[in-house]
């Protein structure tokens, strides 16, 4: 167990800095779990509409209370720049300015140029408004040519389009899979990125630690096997990376709002099965034995462009078909697989859900594998050059 | 002397890995990882396309054929339609060939598969066909003397919204990842930035301690470290800049030139926020290294490099951190260049940077002073 010892004594010396990289990144997928993530961006059903009602009439206000009926009213400041800042991070769909005269415009029969809308680009939200405003225009104008006055036509034409229209929700036994909520399946979408960083960042240092030529010499002749070595080295990897991964499961289970029940687990067995891939990663590429340098910079690279490009950081849905084949090929891919549908975000199909753990139990396997080989050869030219 | 070692700290920075990787090498691969994983996705699910639908004629009706075909017909159409039988339209719904599927019948009805913005454009269409319906059956059952009236109401093309841009810049909103890529490389700066400590602090390097005995002056070495740092980062960020720019080709909007000086400002924030976390205390280059890494990336975290619209979200609801967020600042400057039409914002923006900088260096400098061989 000497190995296994050194590891622990090592890591305890080192234990201010890990403990400061987990709080981190454990900080880090505390805010993303309870941030929008970013999905309101694409999905949304009810709008945030600003309106600048400029006429403030009986009618405009008709009109801002049916807005209102089926979408959020936000208030903001009349500035352009705050308008501008709120439509780029997406804070408000739509910037509605009911013009003056817009009553007298509505009783006269026009319905041209009642309103100004302030836009970033041509977005399905700025089309989907501009459909409800000429609707309602168009509406209005039909009940006044009927003979009825303006008051009476907003009323009518508020009641006539709060029908909703027959819609039916195909569900191709698809139903609402969601295992987890909302703010839990977010935090477990972006667990790849924590788990990844902090393994790498926490566990480098003391393997390299232990790596060191002076130490490795030592190692190699001593009476201990390789393969004894590389045993204690995992067995120790193993109970540090448990701990890591049951402080962010703990986190996990605050953030769901309570124990993982049922098909939820597998969220659980799907982050397990990544943290000990992470870790099979990092005795791989320490193997070897890199600087502290060049373990920041593959640290940065595989963190940031799993993330990217495996559809934590943007959902995979909006990869395109070239990005996801490539993707394919990281075990990053076929968590976030399984972690959309627990989220309910694409149907549960269990064999594909077994299939994705069996192959980021493959990935964790086949660089535990290379890690040993690397340290065979490593070892073997070591005792090479000794000789 | 100030020239002299200058020269030999461009060289000593620049023959360092650290700033060949993180400076140069690391902004061309993540770049490159954005461009091709953001490449389309503005174009294809932010700005508008017609939509995909599917129609199923069970009876019947031309004035809903009509309406149809007028919506699908135009320049910019709002839906692209296939007729089909149900079962075809039910595939082609599954498959997410379509985004739903009007069924004219006894009475017109949508079906989707979930819910979403197209599917809401999709209701509202029935539902204005519906309403129109109504309203003409209404006329002609109780008035039909203005029936004719209504249905020239109701015929016309209503246009009551006139739509304003509100900005003349790029409006693609992943091009912020790449602000914030330009911000990450400038307070990589920091990396660079630790290195002066290293090299002058005489229990952190063997080149601290050969200087400390040196007889040069303290304030000449560091401010020569300082500036060759300053240099070597500008440069770095010079050529971030032109591989996002002409290599890439995404535009970062707005006047270049500037672009150029603000991420230069920004590598120089960077540089002396490395050397402020460096001069703070006497503890190991390895946990610096750590406190400088995960400072970084916490302000990057938090300036939307992962989440690109959680600046807005905390503007909302802490806004002063995104004034006090070195990243988020870096970030904003381009951002402003980008969409606002005046310097104001700009100018604001570039003054914060100036001001952390000069602060950052002055506290540098208050913590390394007075650090001798014999008082370490």
């Amino acid at each position: 167990m000497q190995v296994f010892n050194a590891f622990m004594k090592i890591m305890k010396k080192k234990v201010v800095i890990s403990v400061m990289y987990l709080w981190v990144f454990a900080i880090i997928g505390i805010a993303i779990a309870f941030s929008d993530g970013g999905t309101a961006l694409f999905e949304q059903n009810s709008l945030r509409i600003c309106v600048f009602d400029e006429d403030n009439t009986p009618e405009s206000r008709a009109l801002c209370d049916f807005l209102d009926k089926d979408n959020e009213l936000v208030t903001l400041e009349n500035d352009r720049d705050i308008i501008l800042d709120a439509l780029y991070y997406d804070r408000v769909n739509y910037v509605l300015t009911i013009k003056k005269g817009y009553a007298e415009k509505l009783a006269a029969g026009n319905t041209d140029d009642l309103f100004e809308s302030m836009k970033m680009h041509d977005s399905y939200s700025t089309v989907y408004m501009g459909q409800i405003l000429n609707e309602y225009a168009g509406t209005v104008s039909a009940f006044i040519a009927g003979g009825n006055d303006v008051v009476t036509s907003v009323g009518k034409a508020a009641d006539v389009l709060s029908q909703d229209a027959e819609v039916n929700t195909a569900s191709f036994g698809e139903e609402d899979n969601a295992v987890l909520s909302g703010n839990a399946s977010l935090f477990f979408r972006y667990l790849p990125y924590i788990i990844l960083g902090t393994v790498m960042s926490t566990l480098c240092p003391v393997l390299l630690k232990l790596g060191k030529k002076d130490i490795r010499f030592r190692t190699n002749c001593s009476g201990l096997s390789p393969g004894s070595y590389m045993v204690q080295l995992f067995a120790a990897s193993t109970v540090f990376i448990t701990a890591v991964w049951l402080v962010f499961m703990v986190i996990g289970a605050i953030i769901n709002g309570g124990m993982y029940s049922g098909t939820a687990w597998l969220a659980v067995l799907n982050s397990f099965i990544y943290t000990l891939f992470s870790a099979a990663m990092t005795v791989f590429v320490v193997s070897f034995e890199p600087s502290n340098l060049v373990l920041t910079i593959l640290t940065q690279i595989f963190t940031l462009s799993t993330s990217f490009l495996c559809g934590i950081f943007i959902q995979q849905e909006f990869l395109g078909d070239s990005v996801l084949a490539a993707a394919r090929f990281m075990p990053t891919y076929w968590y976030v697989r399984v972690n959309r549908m627990l989220a309910g975000e694409e149907p549960f199909d269990s064999s594909l859900a077994v299939t994705s753990l069996l192959i980021e139990t493959a990935f964790a396997a086949a660089f535990a594998v290379l890690a040993v080989l690397v340290r065979r050869a490593w070892y073997g030219r070591a005792s090479a050059v000794t000789a | 002397m100030f020239l002299h070692n200058l020269k030999y700290e461009l060289l000593s920075t620049l023959r360092h890995p650290a700033l060949i990787f993180w400076l140069m090498l690391f902004p061309i691969f993540l770049g490159t990882v954005f461009k091709i994983g953001f490449g389309s996705i503005y174009e294809e699910d932010t700005l508008f396309s017609s939509i995909p639908t599917a129609v199923v004629e069970t009876a019947d009706n031309s004035i809903l054929r009509e309406v149809v075909d007028a919506v699908s017909g135009d320049d910019s159409p709002l839906l692209k339609t296939t007729y089909t039988d149900e079962d075809t339209a039910l595939e082609m719904l599954r498959s997410g060939e379509v985004k739903g599927i009007i069924c004219s019948g006894d009475k017109v009805t949508l079906t989707v598969k979930n819910s979403g913005i197209e599917q809401s454009i999709l209701k509202s269409f029935i539902e204005q066909y519906g309403v129109y319906e109504t309203i003409i059956k209404d006329t002609l059952e109780n008035d039909p003397a203005n029936a004719q009236k209504v249905i020239a109401a109701l015929s016309a093309d209503v246009k009551a919204c006139t739509e304003k841009p509100v900005t003349q810049g790029n409006t693609d909103l992943f091009v912020q990842y790449f602000y914030n890529l330009i911000a990450m490389v400038a307070i990589f700066g920091s990396e660079t930035g630790l290195h002066i400590t290293k090299d002058n602090q005489a229990n952190m390097s063997s080149l601290g301690a050969r200087r400390n005995i040196s007889p040069t002056p303290k304030s000449i070495s560091l401010s020569a470290s300082l500036v060759g740092c300053f240099i070597a980062q500008a440069v770095c960020m010079v050529i971030c800049v032109t591989f996002i720019v002409f290599v890439l080709k995404v535009d970062l909007g707005g006047d270049l030139l500037l672009v150029y000086a603000s991420s230069i400002v920004g590598g120089c924030l960077g540089v002396t926020m490395g050397f402020l976390i460096g001069s703070i205390a006497r503890i190991s280059a390895d946990a610096k290294d750590a406190v400088s890494m995960s400072v970084s990336m916490a302000f990057c975290f938090l300036s939307g490099l992962f989440i690109s619209n959680i600046k807005g979200i905390i503007a909302d609801t802490v806004p002063w951190v995104n004034s006090i967020n070195p990243v988020a600042i870096i970030s904003d400057c381009f951002y402003c260049l980008n969409l606002y039409n005046d310097y104001t914002r700009y100018s604001v923006k570039m003054i914060s940077m100036a001001i952390y900088i000069v602060l950052f260096s002055a506290l540098g400098v208050i913590l390394t002073r007075r650090k001798k061989y014999a008082s370490i």
